[in-house]
């Protein structure tokens, strides 16, 4: 394996590994299971590297990457994160305290988002990152419209779950 | 402001207390795929288990049983399918140990360790097997002879007797055969297994230069 490509791959991941945490937190709610995602998605990206070179940004890449990396990974463990108790769900958040309405509805929010499929999940990941149509439809292979129209009615979901 | 809003607020407030791995963390991450070699590992001993334990239960009917009590090694062959059963499930949960301690191992001199521990737990499994089937060949071939001499009523003695030179070929026979009966299951073993513990050693290589 070209050792001067590894480090590159490495120091690379080591900038962005923020993007690699934040999917994590959206798709898994706890410590061990975020820590198995991003070592998937450190692995994925690495055998993916050969065929990136620069093609793109690294952080645009890596959007894509670990994205498909979270979703895949998510169907095929549907089943075991789905049976975790719903408690869980505030592992990453309650360091702080909920006292006022608008810390309740945050946690009520990041409740909702883990109800929600991985596409949709995605997407509002995407949008959280204030990523435009254009990035959203590039990172998820889907049209423009598409992912406007997919969008919304994430949003619709959403809303609805927190004011039903 | 509506939900999302406060969401992608908190959202952006977060993401400065991420907390940040290192790049020896993250290229270390590169190597830890040994987990997944041994865990398959663990898999094939499983598997050779259940393979074994299968041909066993096919080859074991009555006439095999009534042939074995013959030659009086009937409580011969229960001791040893236990004690051998026994040990194969010792290795099983070896190999069960190596995998969830590579798995959780989060430094590199603790993970190259348990990549040597895991060889060596494989390398004395395959000596187990051999050294266990040559001794069980060698007694159940002592047994049989030892049966036959005693059993078989023969008409013209003078027949029957070996010279030395004779005696010879017969020992070297059966040595012989043995040696081409181990030889093929190490083959065997080797091919299993040797895939497994070549692309461990690779991984031990390149996280030693990362030590260095």
């Amino acid at each position: 394996m070209d050792k001067e490509l590894e480090h590159q791959f490495v120091t690379n991941l080591e900038k962005h590994q923020n993007i690699a945490h934040k999917i994590c937190r959206i798709y898994t709610n706890d410590q061990d299971s975020h820590n198995d995602l991003f070592q998937e998605i450190t692995i994925q990206l690495w055998k993916a590297y050969p065929k990136f070179r620069g093609e793109a940004k690294f952080s645009t890449w890596m959007y894509r990457v670990a994205l498909n990396t979270a979703i895949t990974l998510y169907r095929k463990k549907k089943r075991s994160i789905r049976t975790q108790d719903f408690d869980t769900v505030d592992f990453k958040i309650k360091a702080e305290e909920y006292d006022d309405e608008a810390e309740q509805q945050l946690k009520v929010m990041y409740s909702a988002i883990q109800e929600l499929n991985d596409i949709e999940k995605a997407l509002v990941f995407l949008y959280l990152e204030d990523k435009n149509y254009r990035d959203i439809s590039e990172t998820l292979g889907i049209t423009e419209v598409n992912a406007r129209v997919k969008m919304n009615r994430v949003k619709t979901k959403l809303k609805n779950i927190l004011n039903p | 402001m509506d939900g999302l809003d406060l969401l992608k607020k908190d959202w952006k407030k977060r993401e400065g207390s991420i907390p940040q791995l290192s790049y020896d963390e993250i290229y270390k991450m590169l190597w830890k795929r040994s987990s997944s070699i041994v865990k398959w590992i663990f898999v094939i001993s499983i598997l050779e288990f259940l393979f074994w334990a299968l041909i066993t239960i096919f080859w074991t009917d009555d006439e095999y049983w009534n042939s074995v009590e013959r030659v009086h090694l009937k409580e011969f062959t229960v001791a040893t399918y236990l004690i051998n059963y026994a040990i194969t499930f010792f290795f099983i949960y070896c190999f069960y140990k190596n995998y969830r301690r590579i798995s959780s191992t989060d430094n590199v001199a603790k993970l190259m360790k348990n990549i040597l521990r895991t060889r060596k737990t494989v390398k004395y499994y395959i000596g187990y097997i051999l050294i266990s089937t040559a001794l069980i060949t060698l007694i159940y071939t002592y047994f049989m002879m030892d049966y036959h001499v005693t059993n078989t009523v023969v008409e013209d003695v003078e027949k029957y007797n070996f010279t030395p030179i004779q005696w010879v070929k017969f020992t070297g026979i059966i040595i012989g055969g043995l040696a081409v009966f181990l030889g093929l299951i190490w083959l065997f073993y080797k091919v299993l297994y040797g895939i497994l513990l070549r692309r461990l050693n690779k991984n031990y290589k390149e996280l030693k230069k990362l030590e260095l």
